[in-house]
Parts: C-alpha cells; structure tokens; sequence
C-alpha cells in the first residue's frame, strides 16, 4: 500500500512537467502579442519595446521554458504583467475561495445526486424515476451561464431570498453552487441509477433477499457499497471538472476565483498567471485522482494495490 | 424620442444623481458595481478606466479635470509659463497633508513626477510627460516643470488620474521595483481593504483638504456580468451600476426606484479605411462609404439611442473641436460617387473587427456590412479577439492586409493633440504608433504639428479646426459615433459624478436613507 502510494506520487511529477510544457506552449500559440495587449492601443511603441524586453519575450522559447522551470523549482510562479503583483500572491488570494465553491458544489450533488439514484434505481419506471431523470437530463444540459441568470432572477430579484452575487455569507455560496453543482448533481445521479440497477441484478442481492431482509437492509448495506464505487470514480473525476470549470460560474457571480482570474489573464496575455493558474489547478486535479484511487480500498477490500 | 431629449439634456457630459434639491446628510456607505477590477491602484501601473475610477478618490493629480473639460485647482492652485512656454511653474495649495500625514509639497510633487518618469517606472502612460526634461523644486510649494519644446497640452497631460500624488514617505518605503498595493494619498477617501478580485472598500479621509466627503464608505465591487450588475441593482446590493447593457435599459426604466443615467464619453467609434490601398486610396470612395451607413439608425436600434453620430475625429467635449459633419445618410449619393470612382458595379472589400471590447460592435459591424451591401459594396467581415487584433493591427505598411478595421479611441486629456495626432498625422503610422490607416495630408500634419507648439489657446483652436475641416474632406476614416455612457442609481442617492471620462466620482455624493 505504502508503496503504491510512493509509486503514484512519483508518477504525477512527469504528468506535471507534461502540463507544464503544454501550457508554456499554448499561452503563446494564441495569436496576439501579450506586449501589446498589456500596454493597450494608447501605449507608445518605445514603451511597448520595453515591456517585451521585460517580460523576455525577445528571447528564444525553450530559453523562456528554461527560465519558467527554474523560477518553478525554485517556487517562484513570476510576477503578473497586468498587475505587477507576484503570481503566486494572485493566486492565493482566490484559491481558497475556488476550493469553497467547489466543495459546496460537490456538496450540492451528492446531497441531491446519490438519494435521487437511489430512489431512481429502486423505484424503476415509476413517475419519480422518470421525473428525476428528466431534471437530470436537463442539469447535464443547460448551460451555466443560463442557469445562473434564471436562478438570479428567481431567489434574488423575484423572491428576493437569496443576495445574486459576489462572496461573503453562506447565504452568497448557495447559488453559485447550486449553478455549478447542477450537471455534476444530474451525473451521480445518472451514475448512481445505473450503477445500483446493475448491483441489484447480482446474485448476492438475490441471496440476502432470500435470507429475508428487510429491503431497506439489502438496499442500505449490501447493494449501496457497491453500487458506490463507479460514483465514487466519477464523482472524483467531477471535483476535478468543477475546480477547473468554475470559469463561468466565478463570472456569472462575479466569485473571486482562479477561474475568473484566468479568463481576465488570458485576454491581457498575462502569461505568468495563466501558466500558474493552470498549472495549480493541474496539481489540484492530479491530487484529488489519486486520493479517489485510494478510497476505492475501503469501499471495496476486493481491490488490493500491488 | 424622449429618449433623446433626455440625452440632450445631459449631452454636455454632466449630469449628477440630484434630481430634487434636498440638504445634503453625512454618513451612510454606498456600493457602485464596476466591471472590471483595477489593475493597479499605484499611479505608474494604471493603465484603464475602472483603475482611474478607484484611485481618484484616493491620489489626486495636480489639475482637476470636470466634467465639461475645463481645467480645475486641485493640489495646484494655479500655474504660470514662461515667455517661450517650455517651463510651466505650478503654484500648490499649502494645506494638504496625504493621509500618513506627510505634508504635500514641492518635494513631493518631484517626487512623483520623477517616478513617472524613470523609465524603470515602466509606466504605461509615460508618454504624457515624454516631453518633459526636468522637474525642479523652486520653493517649498512652487515647481518647475520644464520642456524640451513647447508642448501646449502639458497642463491637460497632468490632469491624468495616472499622474497623481502619493505619500513621499511610501515612496521612500519602496524597494526597486516594487508595486505599491496600498497608496497613500490626499484624496477625499482612504484605502481600507481590496479582497482581490471581490471588491475594493474606501474611507472618508476626515482630514480632507477640500472637506469630509459625506459619505463614511464607498465599497466597489467588480461584476464582470452585465446582466448579474443589472440585478444587483434591483435588488439593492448596488447603489449604482456602470455600463447598463442598452437591451436592459427599458426594464431598469420601468423600475421605480431606479434612476437611467445617460453620460457622453470621450470614445469615439470609427471604421478605418487603408488609405494605402486601392480602393481606398480614392478619396471618393471613402467619402461613398460615409454616405452610405446610417449611423443614427444605428445608434437607435443597436444601441438604444445613446451616442450620436460623430460630426468629428473627436466628440464636441474636446479642446479643439469643430463641427465639420456628420456625414448624413445618402445611399443614392454613395453609388454616384462610387459610379464617378469608377466602381459602377460595386467592390469587395474586408473588415476586421474586434468583439466585445466596445458597446455592441460585432452587431454594428454587421450592420454596417448590410448598408454597405445596399450601395453595392461587399464587406467580408473578420471578427478577431481584441488581444490578437491589437497585434494584427501593428503591421507596417507594406504588410498591412486589411482595407476596413473598426476601431475606438478615448480622447482622455480632452485635449485634441491625444485624439488626432496620435491617429491621423502621418508621423505615427505602424509601428511607430496607431495611425493604423496610413493617412497622410501634409496641411493637417503641418497644423497639428503648429497646434503643438503654439502656446496661443485661440490659434491651437484654429489651427485644430483647420485640421478636422481637412481630415473631414478627406474621410480617412468611416465616421461613426461618439459613444455614450449608460449608468444607473438607485433612489435615494444623490451628487455622484458621471464623467466623460468613464469614470464614476463619489466625493461629492451623499445617501438620504
């Protein structure tokens, strides 16, 4: 197990070093000069000369990848063309708030996701199941940005229950929440349905309702452990989606997030912050794969890590 | 219709949230939702409008520019040139302190205006003192500014939110290179907090200089969504909102508590003809083109009637503009003077546009092709994103592969220098500068050059009005519009500032709730 858990650590450094030159490459793949986009229409051109001398941009690429790498090891992300300030400083002032949403979102859907599933899967073909797959079907597809808007203006300008945007209460989390943790709530629940159909079918199941159980009994503690084990999978593979997918939602809400950080960065050609702020979220998802890999043991002590 | 006369009503720029007269109360905070979050609040790494925003409450330039152009006593409480006008004496109020408590003086002032200047400083906006050589202290409140020429738009220069004072002690405080996060000025209100990418939350300086602002705080948030700023404004979480979409203007209008507040800006929307290349090197055809677009239709359906169709390179607020147009809408004359060119049966032309950086121009690009269409000219459009455009837009002459670009320009020192020579004379054509269309009329290069170094305000008018009437003949550009500004208050506010400048001033404001 221990060492299981060394190997897949050393394993992530590679995917890392792949990212990392995939983002070098592709912040200056956009077309645009991020010299020019800095120093705006109004900038004299000696003034422009300067900043791409400053930001090295005058320089070979693998001398930038090079000089990009050391400052990394060295932990030093650079600094923001846009705002001067240190990336890393950027980026930990909206990090924690990304990981807020997020985790509030990750609470929405399973809190609504799995039961859904559940009934769903228990209750085949009954008006619930198709009800709720319905809603489902709708959360995987409305888009965000609609979804945020309608909910605005419903809880906030309508009801006038919940404030529309910006952070600070709890209060303030529930609709971006609710926003981003929609079509990750309609993907556990598909999952859950699904995966709970195909546990009910085994034979074990067969076995403990021939013992006599209670069904509540063989739903709860045989059928739901592991039945869980795809959710868990996904629903791992979703924190990871939702981390990086907050861009919409952190502007629809105007939430002070590395999404919405990135966006702004990437129409200034703010390099430093781009490639930190993608490489930080790369980190995040890597690290939320591998601790989804090792809860998998406890759900099911079948599976042994050689 | 009574839109417009509305918008004349306030077509001069000013226009404060007062709509009864009432006394003025102290205390009370006030929320304003901008869309964009500053990207510095240290003079020398401000580079936009929502930047100047914020910090003018909190650094002061030297000279106050209002709202309808004229140049104010602030910090400076007059000035004097010498007889050849390359050395400006500015005289300074005595009885400013910054909010450290460090006394303003002339000390400071060179200070400030050394740091702007040091090209270490890599300040976007050096360049508005690139003439300068030398600031010196002549007195504990007197300072020379000298010139290495006559340069007439200096004082409108220093008006710039992007020249102002902060705290020598700060300054002192500073190790190379390093950004100020906190300024520390002698405005109206002090810097309490930014929570990065959230809001930035100001104090009443209640040793101010020019009084205690009423307010106790001023809280701006950055709502990047039009629409989200929209609501936060009918449910009250904002007192105030910038840049309203047009599409929501008649819904915040039906909204009794909510007042629509119609602002000039100093943009100006224009479409660029490649002066270089045929067709366009033909003065007819582009004078066609003028004809042949609507522009106060467009102004009417797109942008809900706010703007106006520009009657010059720069809009009416400007030192030096002349009234020379508008162009107006003749489709059956644009195919005469296509005919007479010598395009009877029409032409091909494309037209680069940026989208989402002005108020609707992918829709008004459109819309200009389809009236283009109408007198037989075929545009091909060719929508960029703004970072790429700005750099596609820099190629030098013989690389240029663009005959139509639509572009927009801020006059932000209300000075007609900053708006027409930096577009029109043939000095700053790429890469020297953003005379992207590669216009060249020797008797408006010689009038703009004079207008430089003529210190005589009547002859830099004349010589400005020469240069539009040419420029106006000409028809380098397609002329659009001037923009305009949509803001929003909700009742109860009163005395905010809604400059041409795109800024939103709240020192003067107070709330009676």
């Amino acid at each position: 197990m221990a060492w299981y858990i060394v190997r897949r650590v050393l394993l992530v450094l590679p995917t890392l070093l792949g990212v990392s030159i995939a983002v070098f490459a592709m912040v200056r793949l956009i077309p645009g000069d991020p010299a020019l986009a800095m120093a705006g229409p109004h900038a004299t051109p000696e003034y422009v000369r300067q900043v791409r001398l400053d930001l090295g941009l005058d320089e070979p690429l693998h001398i930038q990848y090079g000089r990009f790498m050391a400052g990394l090891i060295r932990g030093d992300l650079g600094r923001s063309s846009r705002t001067r300030r240190p990336v890393a400083a950027e980026l930990w002032d909206r990090f924690p708030n990304t990981v807020e949403l997020t985790l509030a979102s990750m609470f929405v859907a399973t809190l609504f996701g799995i039961p859904a599933g559940i009934i769903s899967a228990t209750k085949r073909y009954s008006i619930f199941d198709s009800l709720t797959m319905l809603i489902a079907l709708l959360g995987v597809s409305m888009p965000v940005f609609w979804l945020g808007l309608m909910l605005m203006l419903l809880f906030s300008v309508t009801l006038g229950w919940l404030p529309s945007v910006g952070r600070g209460t709890l209060l303030h989390l529930v609709l971006p929440a609710v926003t981003l943790g929609a079509s990750s709530m309609a993907f556990v629940a598909r999952i859950t349905r699904s995966s709970m159909l195909e546990v009910l079918r085994q034979d074990y199941v067969t076995t403990a309702r021939a013992k006599g159980l209670r069904e509540g009994w063989v739903i709860y503690r045989h059928a739901l452990k592991n039945a869980l084990i795809p959710v868990v999978t996904v629903m791992g593979l979703q924190l990871g989606i939702l981390l990086g997918g907050a861009v919409l939602t952190e502007t629809v809400f105007a939430w002070p997030g590395v999404g919405r950080l990135m966006v702004d960065s990437i129409g200034a050609r703010d390099y430093a912050v781009v490639q930190g702020a993608v490489l930080l979220l790369a980190v995040a998802f890597v690290l939320v794969n591998l601790l989804v890999d090792l809860t998998y043991g406890f759900l099911d002590p079948r599976i042994k890590y050689t | 219709m009574w839109k417009k006369v509305l918008a004349m009503m306030v077509g001069v720029g000013l226009l404060t949230a007062a709509v009864w007269a009432a006394t003025p109360q102290y205390g009370g905070s006030l929320v304003i939702a901008i869309g964009v979050e500053p990207e510095s609040l240290d003079p020398i790494g401000m580079s936009s409008a929502p930047a100047a925003t914020v910090s003018e409450h909190i650094s002061q330039p030297l000279i106050y520019l209002d709202v309808d152009g004229t140049l104010q006593p602030s910090l400076a409480e007059s000035w004097e040139a010498n007889e050849d006008v390359t050395v400006w004496t500015l005289y300074l109020r005595q009885d400013v302190a910054f909010h450290d408590g460090a006394p303003f003086n002339a000390e400071a002032v060179k200070m400030n205006l050394d740091r702007f200047l040091d090209p270490a400083s890599a300040a976007p906006f050096r360049f508005l003192l690139g003439r300068v050589t030398e600031v010196r202290v002549v007195g504990e409140y007197a300072v020379e500014i000298h010139t290495d020429d006559t340069f007439a738009p200096i004082l409108s220069h220093l008006t710039h939110s992007f020249i102002a004072m902060v705290s020598p002690e700060q300054l002192r405080g500073l190790e190379p290179g390093e950004t100020i996060t906190n300024p520390i000025g002698t405005g109206p209100f002090k810097l309490e907090r930014w929570d990065r990418g959230e809001q930035i939350t100001l104090v009443a300086n209640e040793d101010y200089w020019g009084g205690r602002p009423y307010l106790d705080k001023v809280v701006f948030k950055f709502v990047p969504e039009d629409a989200a700023r929209v609501i936060m404004l009918e449910t009250g979480e904002a007192d105030a909102i910038m840049r309203v979409p047009p599409l929501d203007v008649p819904r915040l209008q039906a909204n009794p508590v909510v007042d629509v507040v119609y602002a000039t800006s100093v943009r100006v929307i224009y479409i660029g003809f490649n002066n270089l290349r045929a067709p366009f090197t033909d003065p007819l055809v582009r004078r066609a083109l003028n004809y042949a677009v609507d522009k106060q239709e467009i102004i009417d359906v797109i942008l809900d009637g706010v703007g106006q169709p520009s009657t010059a390179p720069v809009v009416p607020a400007v030192f030096g503009y002349y009234p020379a147009g508008p162009y107006e809408y003749d489709p059956d004359k644009a195919r005469e003077l296509l005919e007479q060119a010598g395009y009877p049966d029409g032409l091909k032309v494309t037209l680069y546009h940026p989208t989402g950086r002005y108020l609707m121009d992918a829709t008004i690009a459109e819309t200009v092709q389809s009236y283009l269409m109408d007198v037989g000219v075929e545009a091909e459009l060719i929508t960029m994103e703004w970072g790429a455009y700005l750099a596609y837009l820099q190629a030098p002459p013989e690389a240029a592969d663009y005959d139509m670009y639509m572009l927009g320009w801020g006059t932000v020192t209300l000075d007609a220098d900053y708006g027409i020579y930096a577009l029109l004379h043939s000095s700053q054509w790429p890469p020297d500068g953003w005379a992207v269309g590669f216009y060249e009329n020797p008797a408006v290069d010689a009038a703009l050059d004079l207008a430089r170094v003529t210190p005589d305000v009547a002859v830099r008018e004349l010589l400005y009005h020469t240069a539009i009437q040419g420029i106006w003949r000409d028809a380098p550009w397609l002329f659009l519009h001037d923009e305009g500004q949509i803001n929003a208050v909700r009742e109860g506010v009163h005395g905010l500032i809604h400059h041409p400048l795109e800024n939103i001033s709240a020192w003067e404001a107070w709330v009676d709730r």
